[in-house]
């Protein structure tokens, strides 16, 4: 007589979840109560202090300086403007791409983002009561456009240089007083200087597809030289660079050294570093690209200029993007080191804001509330960056074709 | 004429095009680099600035408080910056090793089973990788290190002989002796032996045709050979004749020292005994704020443990007046921490809030208590340069006389009392005494932390400044690192691992026998990436205060104004790393590369 079987088991359900996935085995449901402590009680203490021990107020009060240090208050429309037409340009590249997007899944939070700060904004900083909210606005005005008209995305390059300009002048200013009056670079700091100095990253492409392409160059000249400025730049830390950069440059172009902002010098280190950076990422693409490739467009009577602008490089750059991108993470983190050359970028406000005469007041110091804060910030982009990366390797589908 | 005998124009011919561009590359190369050379020599000359290495010889004048090697204030600037370089190195070198470590127990956290374990895994590495190293060196600085206990005479105790506060960490330490020259022997014996017991390892498994592992023979003879020469370094030892021990009890410090022809010099690391029959200390009570919490009426005696002596007093060094106050002390943690008090209950211990002064509405500092300890006995190691230390007592009865002198002086301040001066005023002839014997060693000593008075003593301490850089790094690293074995074990082929459970190897088997040395293969050139990015993020220790080799340079760059010199000597030593680290990963690399046929 065949015995009846027991009943299968559940594969399903939150039951059935629960023993798999914590407590398959003696082993595993034991790690499980280590870890479960481990996470209650770091959990716990983090709680414990963002919501009773902290206090938060001397970060608060500080937003200014954290955003964009002494730029003075009546011009805060300027930047605000800059970042309302960044928006809108992103905007426009998500709007066209659709609403699934990669760039839209980069575009949406940094929406997000602003619109809390636009709430806030509107309820608490008077100031800046409707410039958030325009800079929103902006935003949403360029999505708008993008997908209503996705062709528009021909003219974005325009649309990218004429904000760099545009986005320089309003900042520096024109004027000596008035609505456009100048405002000395010594005072741009916080997040604005932070987002200013990532935008290091892209004169560094050019610079860096040159050096790749130089370094695979057949003179051995051209060849060796750039090895040997790829090789040094990347053998030394970005801190050392922006050292040297900071004492030398003034030295080497001849020129008095009040003449030459500490951010400019700084600018200059951080493209040249990102550069050499950036030219290792693109040699990896370039050896990525089948040689065949390339002896097909010379067969097929293209020039070499041709061959490499036209058929090599756009697939080279295509296979590292990723790469680019998590190099981009990396230089975005690495722009808070330029307090070596003495400038207030939105970490050393954190140094300045933590041992302010009301910080010193508070028993124990602020310095814990304020990097937290300033942590949290960081990773909000860094993070959101890293997940565009990852969505874009799977896209490509890099390493599977 | 057939195409092939074409003659090219020289002008389109590329090999000669080719050659013009370097040519031309050279000469632009040559007249902008000796533009800008120009420029900065010009620029020198008139900012009168060194531009040669020869201030490298100067005194530097620099305070450096975390040296490998002995050094100065006095020394030359070249060695400021070996000094420098060496602590680049000791981060460096212990970093690595930690963040791998942490780096692979997290990876492999990443692929557990365990849905909480991979999770708080995936939190750990994407939180530490998407924050800026500069603001994780800060954060283990000011935000976890430094709100410490603030005085280094209550730092936490942990078990291991371990001591934190926020001067640092100390633990314990083993330390080469005078007799370490005995064991040298032994050691080079233990080399040699271990070489042949390679060689003949091999050769016989070779012989054998078997395949099997070499090492365990090797490193076990080794192991035995300098194990019997270290134990017996310490049979038959002795104090010899001419080490000497000088301890003045009453400033609490000794030295110990080889005298030879009456001329002595320092003996490191000698373990003394010292006992103190009867001793008195005299400590202010103090108001403190420490870890974001007040801390009142706190009395902090050197860190004694209660088996260091067979009994304690303590009494208040004015009596009367505490008692008309009605001060009493309430132990946190006996014999070193206590706090004051006046007990308005009654019920004989320490409550909320009757710490509280009612007259000043702060915590009752100021207070002088004294202990008194009876018999009390400590064996210490000397360092380095031959110092020990002990906790500053005086003779019990010079302690209570100056009670009384003060106690007859009006109160003045309270907070800084009037003892010290008391007691010069009352300096009485019986010296503090105490009975001192060195100890015989071996070739080691096992030398311990201890807090006499305002510093550690003995063990191995570890600064504040080097703790927070380490961390940071560490951690920091270990984030990159976990992503890139949790990466390389993925990468490893499923049907390696089938196969592996099909031909019947168990999962520990499994694991270490076919996944890890083949997932090694991909781990260890991003792996020795990282450790020379952790060496190249160690130049940010300026912000956790740590004396690095780049902060070193850019405070002797400020002192001398050599900016060239200094950015030359800079980019060398950095190059020199960066080489060292290349160099181990093309050897890695070789070595891990798939023998194919």
């Amino acid at each position: 007589m065949i015995q009846p079987r027991p009943a299968p088991v559940k594969s399903h359900g939150f039951r059935f979840w629960l023993r798999k996935n914590l407590f398959n085995g003696p082993f595993n449901t034991v790690l499980t109560f280590v870890a479960a402590v481990v996470v209650a009680w770091s959990l716990y203490n983090l709680a414990n202090f963002i919501f009773v021990e902290g206090s938060w107020g001397q970060v608060w009060r500080n937003m200014r300086l954290f955003g964009v240090y002494r730029y003075p208050v009546e011009y805060l429309w300027r930047p605000l403007l800059a970042l309302g037409i960044m928006l809108g340009l992103m905007g426009v590249m998500a709007g066209a791409g659709g609403r699934k997007s990669i760039v839209a899944g980069a575009f949406l939070p940094i929406q997000g983002f602003v619109a809390v700060v636009s709430i806030v904004a509107i309820l608490f900083w008077p100031s800046v009561r409707f410039l958030w909210p325009g800079a929103l606005v902006l935003g949403f005005l360029g999505y708008f456009i993008g997908s209503r008209w996705p062709r528009s995305v021909k003219y974005l390059p325009w649309g990218w240089g004429v904000w760099l300009v545009v986005g320089y002048l309003l900042l520096s200013g024109l004027t000596t007083g008035g609505t456009l009056g100048k405002v000395p670079v010594r005072d741009w700091g916080g997040f604005l200087l932070t987002l200013i100095l990532f935008t290091g990253i892209i004169p560094s492409f050019p610079i860096g597809i040159a050096l790749a392409l130089g370094r695979n160059s057949k003179l051995p000249v051209i060849k060796y030289f750039c090895i040997g400025f790829i090789e040094v730049v990347r053998g030394a830390p970005l801190i050392m660079w922006l050292f040297i950069a900071s004492l030398l440059l003034p030295l080497i172009l001849n020129v008095d050294a009040n003449s030459l902002p500490a951010i400019m010098r700084a600018y200059v280190a951080i493209t040249l570093f990102s550069a050499a950076y950036m030219a290792e990422n693109v040699r990896g693409g370039l050896q990525a690209v089948p040689r065949g490739q390339g002896e097909a467009a010379r067969a097929l009577g293209l020039s070499a200029w041709q061959t490499t602008l036209l058929i090599v490089l756009p697939q080279a750059l295509r296979a590292v993007i990723p790469a680019i991108v998590g190099q981009a993470i990396g230089l975005f983190k690495d722009t808070s080191l330029v307090f070596i050359v003495g400038l207030v970028d939105f970490f050393k406000v954190g140094d300045i804001v933590s041992v302010q005469p009301e910080a010193l007041l508070v028993t124990g110091g602020v310095k814990l509330e304020v990097f937290l804060f300033i942590a949290v910030i960081y990773f909000f982009f860094a993070y959101r960056m890293s997940i565009a990366s990852r969505q874009l390797e799977k896209r490509l589908g890099v390493g599977e074709r | 004429m057939s195409a092939s005998t074409a003659v090219v124009p020289f002008w389109r011919n590329v090999k000669i095009i080719g050659v013009i561009a370097q040519f031309v590359f050279v000469i632009a190369l040559v007249a902008g680099v000796g533009i800008l050379v120009n420029n900065v020599v010009t620029a020198l000359a008139k900012a009168n600035l060194p531009a040669d290495f020869s201030f490298l010889g100067k005194p530097a004048g620099i305070p450096i408080a975390e040296r490998a090697v002995p050094y100065q204030v006095t020394d030359t600037y070249a060695r400021a910056l070996l000094i420098g370089f060496l602590n680049t190195l000791k981060v460096a070198v212990v970093g690595v090793v930690l963040a791998t470590v942490i780096g692979v127990l997290m990876g492999v956290m990443r692929l557990s089973s365990n849905w909480l374990v991979r999770t708080m895994a995936s939190v750990y590495v994407e939180v530490l990788r998407n924050i800026p190293l500069a603001v994780q060196i800060v954060f283990w600085y000011s935000a976890v290190l430094l709100p410490f206990p603030p005085r280094i005479s209550d730092p936490i105790a942990l078990p291991g002989g371990l001591i934190m506060s926020n001067v640092g960490l100390a633990f314990p330490f083993l330390y080469p002796t005078y007799r370490f020259g005995v064991w040298v022997p032994y050691l080079i014996a233990a080399a040699v032996l271990a070489c042949v017991a390679w060689w003949w390892r091999r050769r016989a498994l070779a012989k054998a045709d078997r395949v099997g592992s070499v090492w365990p023979f090797p490193v076990v003879t080794f192991l035995v050979v300098a194990g019997l020469g270290l134990g017996l370094s310490y049979v038959g030892r002795s104090v010899p004749g001419d080490l000497t021990f000088t301890f003045e009890a009453d400033r609490g410090r000794g030295t110990t020292a080889f005298v030879v022809d009456g001329k002595s010099r320092p003996a490191a690391f000698v373990p003394v005994a010292i006992e103190i029959e009867k001793a008195s200390l005299t400590v202010s009570s103090q108001n403190l704020v420490e870890s974001r919490q007040d801390v009142r009426g706190s009395v902090r005696f050197p860190l004694i443990s209660e088996s260091e002596a067979d009994a304690f007093e303590f009494a208040f060094a004015d009596a009367e007046a505490a008692e008309e106050r009605g001060l009493q002390l309430s132990f946190d943690k006996y014999p070193s921490i206590a706090t004051i008090y006046v007990d308005t209950n009654g019920n004989g211990k320490l409550d909320a809030g009757e710490d509280v002064d009612p007259a000043t509405s702060r915590g009752y500092g100021g207070v002088d208590v004294v202990m008194t300890v009876t018999n009390f006995r400590r064996t210490l190691v000397s360092d380095r340069d031959g110092q020990v230390r002990t906790p500053t007592f005086k003779h019990a009865d010079d302690v209570a006389a100056a009670a009384v002198e003060e106690s007859a002086a009006p109160r003045a301040g309270t907070r800084f009392s009037a003892f010290g001066q008391a007691a010069t005023a009352t300096v009485s002839e019986s010296a503090l005494t105490a009975k001192t014997e060195i100890q015989p060693v071996g070739a080691l000593v096992f030398s311990r932390a201890y807090v006499p008075v305002s510093n550690y003593e003995g063990g191995m301490r570890l600064t504040v400044n080097y703790l927070a850089l380490l961390l940071a790094l560490v951690v920091y690293t270990s984030a990159f690192i976990a992503e890139i074995v949790r990466g390389g074990i993925l990468a490893v082929p499923k049907g390696q691992r089938e196969a592996a459970r099909a031909i019947g190897l168990s999962g520990t088997q499994t694991f270490s026998l076919i996944i890890f040395p083949q997932a090694m293969r991909i781990v260890l050139p991003p792996m020795i990436s990282q450790y020379l990015n952790l060496t190249k993020n160690s130049s940010l220790a300026s912000l956790a205060g740590y004396a690095e080799l780049f902060v070193i340079a850019s405070v002797v760059s400020n002192q001398t104004g050599a900016a060239i010199p200094i950015a030359l000597l800079l980019i060398g030593s950095y190059l020199v790393i960066s080489l060292a680290f290349s160099v181990v990963l093309n050897q890695v690399n070789a070595r891990l590369a798939l023998v194919e046929r």
